[in-house]
């Protein structure tokens, strides 16, 4: 929607391994204060266009995070043109798996902006710290108040409104700080009503209401060592998905861990950080609101998953290394229970998610070795064994007959970059490998209807393992005015995983066409270009501009569907005095590349144009910021490549917010 | 530091109160066993369905549960002597069920007559295929007889036939296109699950008889059922409700003969519901009996065509 891209996303994007690197270093500061003040000195949770953005408006200002949209809430992240099962998303290094079988819940939207420090988002093999991965990580940072602050109690308020689907929101929070116990928290409130597109036609079903609450207590049990507990709680009730067959009635979850850190004066180890944790997602469609429905399917879905990570950070000289073990266990469980008019009479039972257990043990290490002041080498790798049993087989058997109930997987990964730096010059390539295991609907799904092709999904336990062999590069130039930065990767999956129409078996669900089972491609290949610059046209009046690119074909060298287009922002930012000024404009290019074979069709170009205005003052002790801004300001008809079933995009939308900090 | 205490407290409080309302979920799980369990009884204990005293000789005989039911029964036949209690040395036992019915007249259903003996475990071996239940309409008797040290002893005994609730053990009764009467009664699985069953049904054709009735009734000859050969029977399950369009499921395998002289095949069932097995009989000759083809389209809204040869089950 608004794709303004924001210097922080640079810092991390293709060359991660500074972001790596600066957290040993940060890290190997003396008292536990400095860490953590360094965490609060990231940049925030907002783009330069807006100020009270959602966690996917943040995400999508990044030029590698496209999102495949059902609606206005709840987007799916695609890392690298990649979809959600081929990255890692965790939370402060947690893995928390969604419980709706048509990914209708993304572990992204059990969070709000208000709760989150940072988004660390890693590219490729250099993301195998939390688990293996394809694409890379997505990795949600909570906030966390430091200890002994000047300022024992403060917080932010921020309120605001938007027009289009007239969404009232309420976020706020609250740190107490002393010498020994910190105490954060935040609350979260949304209501949004359904949106108008760009014929100022409603859009039926999109609305959705979010309440998010997060309490964080840390204490300091010594000099160098803290303990800290976390809780997120996140409920989202009547959401619209206006590209499926079905809404949301209630998605609940709770987030929590207890974790220890402890520092080190001297000595090779640093810092050591365990982290114990669980969390338990339930989520329930309901599509008794559509009158098309003719019959009606409850999908409930449970997902629960109990893990640890226990990162250590080890530095000798010019060598520092970050080793992280993870493990959990989730227990993911989804079923179909189908009624017709009349509630009473069921009329079938049937698991989507047969209890399907996924443990996993994984042991991940980064090396950074300074070679000499212009040039470092990074390199790690993972090794993982990940476990899957399916307590009620018999589904699975249905069409595999005689798939075993449990399956083991060794994951291993390899990764190398090698950066440099010549005066103003910077440049970077890397390589990587890496395995991962299907995700549970992959290996395990029964049925699931996907809304977008049209078929029944099923899953194949004996999938064999998506091997990913990877290499990147980049080139940057910088100097007191301009920064420009081009970033290139490219995958070539082996046993790429993809739905594929199966000749038995007929269709279940009320509104498909078929069946489809999820197969192995031999390969696929995935392209991914992004260019981004800065220039400081005058001191207070930058500009910044972003061009992506991808392409991406299967071992036939047909298109991969929800590959994006070559898309484009371009953004202006004046300040003046108390008073800030923006405008960009973004769109994608048709898209030419698209697939046809998995429902998609050829989307015609778009441009959005957007402004805002703010306003910063301070009365009392308060700082206080206002903005307005207008999204869509030409209230153009569109919908982009990787809107689901087409549906249109939020016509114009002015917004206006208002942020108090004391 | 009070403060800090009051707060950690609070806070603690607050968490775990947090903790507990979400522990429970708001919506209970299926539980998809117990569901199971309560839909379809099953049995696999013979009992004594009925018990008879004649000429010094005590006639047992068990069913699966104790009971008769409407469709396939095995029955399992004891003869004692009722003097010493031991095993009589028996041999030649024949068994007929006969439906009186109200209107006067009688008819069988597909048996073995001639019941075969099982030494080693002590009993003779048969089954009855009830078309009825006992009622207002109609009682079931057995004729039984058996020769002991060269007597033969007959025996009558009315029984009860209990209506059979289990469809997955459904009969079917049809006049097939050579213009004879047939009978497909299921025989297995009692309790299906989801996924593939093997799937039992004895297939039996009534021997129309050549001659007029003689000699004591019953005449046997009147009452024959022979269990067809190397007949195929073609099947296609499908979810017949409108709201599950047409549904079937891939993997199944057509009924063939083996030498228990019942048909085995497979049925995959993809889920819990209603279920309706369509099939095609096709004699030696590959010749359609009974039977028509169903589409295969999925059709939601619309609810499924049957064969005109089928059987609705439930699990």
């Amino acid at each position: 929607m608004k794709n303004t891209s924001i210097s922080f996303l640079v810092l991390f994007l293709g060359v991660n391994a500074n972001a790596q690197h600066s957290h040993v270093q940060n890290d190997t500061t003396k008292t536990l204060e400095e860490v953590t003040i360094t965490a609060i000195a990231k940049r925030k949770i907002e783009t330069e266009m807006k100020m009270a953005v959602s966690v996917d408006e943040f995400l999508a200002s990044s030029d590698n995070i496209s999102f495949i949209k059902r609606g206005a809430y709840a987007w799916e992240p695609l890392l690298n043109n990649m979809s959600t099962e081929r990255s890692t998303i965790t939370i402060d290094g947690m893995h928390v798996f969604g419980a709706c079988t048509d990914k209708m819940d993304p572990v992204t939207s059990y969070v709000e902006s208000n709760n989150l420090s940072t988004i660390d988002i890693t590219s490729g093999q250099a993301g195998s710290m939390h688990g293996a991965t394809v694409a890379g990580s997505i990795d949600l940072k909570r906030k966390s108040t430091s200890f002994g602050l000047e300022k024992k109690w403060g917080g932010a308020y921020q309120t605001g409104v938007e027009s289009s689907n007239k969404q009232f929101f309420n976020l706020g929070n609250l740190f107490y700080s002393s010498d020994r116990f910190v105490a954060d928290g935040s609350i979260a409130f949304r209501k949004a009503g359904n949106y108008y597109d760009g014929n100022s036609n409603v859009v039926n079903h999109s609305q959705y209401q979010k309440f998010n609450t997060a309490v964080g207590l840390a204490y300091k049990t010594g000099e160098l060592s803290s303990v800290r507990v976390d809780a997120i709680y996140d409920k989202a009730k009547d959401v619209g998905f206006p590209a499926l067959p079905m809404d949301l009635w209630l998605s609940r979850a709770i987030i929590t861990s207890a974790s220890y850190k402890q520092l080190f004066e001297d000595g090779l180890l640093r810092v050591w950080d365990t982290k114990l944790y669980f969390n338990a997602v339930e989520h329930y469609m309901d599509d008794t609101k559509r009158p098309e429905n003719l019959v009606h399917m409850d999908m409930p879905g449970w997902s629960t998953t109990y893990g640890l990570a226990s990162r250590a950070n080890l530095k000798h000289g010019d060598y520092s290394y970050e080793i992280q073990l993870n493990v959990y266990d989730n227990l993911s469980i989804a079923e179909m229970t189908m009624y017709p008019q009349d509630r009473s009479k069921k009329t079938m039972f049937a698991y989507s998610w047969p209890w399907v257990t996924t443990r996993f043990v994984g042991f991940s290490m980064n090396n950074s070795w300074d070679i000499s002041e212009m040039s470092r080498l990074n390199f790690g790798g993972s090794l993982g064994w990940n476990y899957n049993h399916s307590k009620y087989v018999e589904f699975n058997w249905i069409f595999l007959p005689g798939t075993p109930q449990e399956k083991n997987r060794i994951l291993p990964g390899l990764h190398a970059s090698y950066q440099l730096n010549i005066n103003q010059f910077n440049f970077s390539v890397g390589t990587g490998y890496g395995h991962r295991a299907p995700s549970v609907s992959e290996g395990y799904g029964y049925y699931i209807y996907n809304s977008f092709d049209r078929y029944d999904y099923i899953g194949n336990p004996n999938l064999k393992n998506e091997i990913s062999y990877e290499a990147n590069a980049s080139a940057g130039y910088k100097n007191e005015r301009m920064d420009i930065e081009a970033n290139v990767n490219y995958f070539h999956i082996k046993n790429y995983i993809i739905g594929r129409i199966l000749s038995l078996g007929s269709p279940m669900n009320y509104q498909s066409v078929g069946v489809k089972g999820y197969t192995s491609l031999n390969h696929a290949r995935l392209f991914n270009m992004a260019l981004n610059a800065n220039y400081d046209i005058l001191q207070h009046l930058h500009w910044k501009g972003m061009l992506t690119y991808a392409r991406a074909t299967d071992d036939k060298n047909g298109n991969l569907p929800f590959i994006r287009p070559l898309s484009y922002q371009t953004s202006l930012y004046f300040m003046h005095k108390q008073f800030g000024f923006q405008t960009s404009v973004n769109g994608d290019l048709a898209q030419e590349d698209y697939s046809p074979e998995y429902g998609e069709d050829l989307t015609p170009a778009y441009m959005v144009w957007n402004i805002s205005a703010d306003y910063t003052f301070s009365f009392r002790n308060y700082k206080a910021v206002l903005q307005v801004g207008a999204e869509n300001l030409f209230n153009e008809y569109y919908s982009t490549y990787a809107d689901w079933g087409n549906i249109p995009r939020m016509g114009r939308n002015v917004f206006t917010s208002l942020k108090f900090n004391f | 530091m009070g403060l800090i205490i009051i707060q950690v407290k609070k806070i603690t409080f607050f968490l775990t109160a947090m903790c507990f309302a979400v522990a429970s979920c708001t919506k209970d799980k299926t539980d998809y066993e117990a569901e199971i369990d309560t839909l379809v009884p099953e049995y696999h204990e013979f009992k004594e369905a009925v018990s008879v005293h004649s000429d010094g000789y005590d006639i047992s005989i068990e069913a699966l549960n104790g009971t008769f039911f409407k469709g396939y029964n095995e029955i399992r036949l004891k003869i004692t002597d009722s003097r010493t209690n031991g095993k009589a040395n028996t041999s030649a036992v024949t068994f007929l069920p006969i439906r009186n019915n109200a209107d006067g007249s009688n008819v069988s259903c597909p048996h073995r007559y001639d019941l075969v003996d099982k030494p080693d475990d002590g009993y003779f071996s048969g089954y009855s295929v009830f078309t009825d239940e006992s009622g207002s309409d109609g009682s079931w008797e057995l004729y039984i007889s058996f020769t002991i040290a060269g007597q033969t002893h007959t025996v009558k005994q009315p029984i009860s036939v209990q209506e059979q609730t289990n469809k997955n053990l459904n009969i079917t009764t049809f006049t097939g296109k050579d213009d004879q009467q047939y009978f497909i009664a299921l025989v297995s699985p009692q309790k299906p699950k989801v996924g593939e069953n093997g799937l039992v049904a004895g297939i039996y054709r009534y021997n129309r008889p050549t001659y007029p009735p003689s000699g004591n009734f019953p005449d046997a000859s009147q009452f024959s059922y022979t269990e067809v050969s190397d007949y195929t029977l073609q099947l296609d399950p499908r979810m017949p409700e409108p709201s599950m369009g047409n549904h079937s499921s891939p993997n199944n395998k057509d009924l063939i003969q083996q030498s228990d002289g019942l048909y085995h095949g497979v049925v995959n069932y993809t889920m819990t519901g209603n279920w309706t097995l369509n099939f095609i009989l096709l004699n030696r000759q590959g010749q359609i009996l009974k039977g028509t083809i169903v589409p295969t389209d999925f059709t939601p809204g619309v609810e499924g065509v049957k064969s005109e040869l089928h059987i609705d089950i439930l699990f």
